[in-house]
């Protein structure tokens, strides 16, 4: 199979403005990855292409990106989903929402600014239990969470969320999914000061339960589903 | 030995703002308009021709008290949840603090002044 790739570009040293560059790749397998794709173009065809990688498993969150409109991670992303045949297009981009650096590369510091924001630790000052070993808690209490404790911080949701294109201010739904993870967590004792920053002016309340968070999470996390139990918790002031 | 089954509830002090309000108050007068607007449509505009909606129509409409509590809480709820929706879409475009501000301002009187205009033609009718 032959892959047309159009993959956005931008070098701040030499370009004023992104542009498009136009690369074709043969024989392509439809069990390749995107990203196997793109290391063949910086590896055979043009070495300047910047991008971030990392485990290229699906694990580190490192190399998503807007494919084919849709962000995903490009290490998990087989050609195969994309479209079959003897010919295939694919246009790859960054993730929208943050500033672009170099080519596929984004400043992902505000967005960990963020996920900061939410205090993404465990609180809890009372004294360990008398045996010296973990704090311990029901399976149902650990099931709450279980879903949220996925997240690889990857900011294909939150850069795939319209409100948070309109206004960066806006936590994202990634802090929010982090603060679920602790705040339904029973062994935590900092609920409120993470409900007092995703219950603010820009927390969940800029959620305008689009999905596309949940749509793009490479982990399958229900993301608007927990912004909306983080909601509900800031309704009831019941956890 | 402790045995730990079942979820654990917990309650928690929650800082209230006025967001938060003001999505509570779009999702329960969203309810209400699915009942109200679309009770007028059919009322306006299905049971009776757009033709025949003439002064004098508003006027025997109005002359019972049932259709104005009607009227007054479709114009109370209605014009307060379209003008929150516009703030919103706002906010996704106008950024300076400033700038919101006034805007802010702007609609809040523009929909205090229609309120009492309309509530008051409602009530006196």
């Amino acid at each position: 199979m032959q892959a047309q790739l159009r993959i956005r570009r931008y070098n701040p040293e030499k370009d004023s403005a992104g542009y498009w560059g136009e690369y074709t790749l043969n024989d392509v397998n439809s069990n390749d990855s995107v990203l196997d794709l793109l290391h063949r173009v910086k590896w055979e065809i043009d070495g300047t292409l910047s991008l971030r990688r990392s485990c290229a498993h699906g694990v580190c969150g490192s190399d998503a990106m807007r494919i084919n409109g849709a962000n995903m991670l490009a290490c998990k992303t087989l050609v195969s989903r994309l479209g079959d045949g003897d010919s295939i297009k694919i246009q790859i981009e960054p993730i929208l929402g943050l500033k672009v650096i170099k080519d596929l590369i984004v400043d992902m510091e505000p967005f960990m600014d963020h996920y900061k924001s939410v205090m993404p630790y465990f609180i809890n000052d009372d004294p360990p239990p008398e045996d010296g070993r973990e704090r311990l808690q029901s399976q149902e209490d650990r099931a709450r969470f279980d879903d949220t404790t996925k997240c690889i911080l990857c900011a294909a949701c939150t850069t795939s969320c319209p409100s948070f294109w309109a206004n960066d201010k806006y936590v994202g739904p990634a802090a929010v999914v982090n603060a679920h993870r602790f705040i339904f967590d029973s062994r935590d004792k900092a609920p409120e000061k993470r409900l007092a920053v995703v219950g603010d002016t820009f927390g969940v309340w800029r959620c305008r339960t689009n999905f596309n968070c949940t749509n793009a999470c490479p982990r399958e996390i229900e993301i608007t589903k927990a912004i909306a139990e983080v909601k509900n918790v800031l309704y009831t002031g019941e956890i | 030995m402790t045995t730990y089954s079942g979820v654990t509830h917990r309650k928690v002090q929650v800082q209230s703002n006025f967001e938060r309000y003001a999505f509570l108050f779009m999702r329960l007068s969203g309810i209400a308009l699915l009942i109200l607007a679309v009770g007028h449509m059919i009322v306006q505009h299905i049971l009776n021709d757009v033709h025949s909606l003439t002064l004098q129509y508003v006027a025997d409409q109005w002359s019972s008290w049932g259709w104005k509590v009607y009227d007054m809480l479709l114009l109370f709820i209605a014009l307060p949840h379209g003008i929150n929706g516009l703030r919103n879409v706002l906010e996704d475009y106008v950024h300076g603090e400033s700038a919101v501000k006034t805007l802010n301002t702007v609609m809040a009187i523009f929909l205090i002044v229609s309120l009492l205009a309309a509530g008051f033609a409602i009530a006196s009718f």
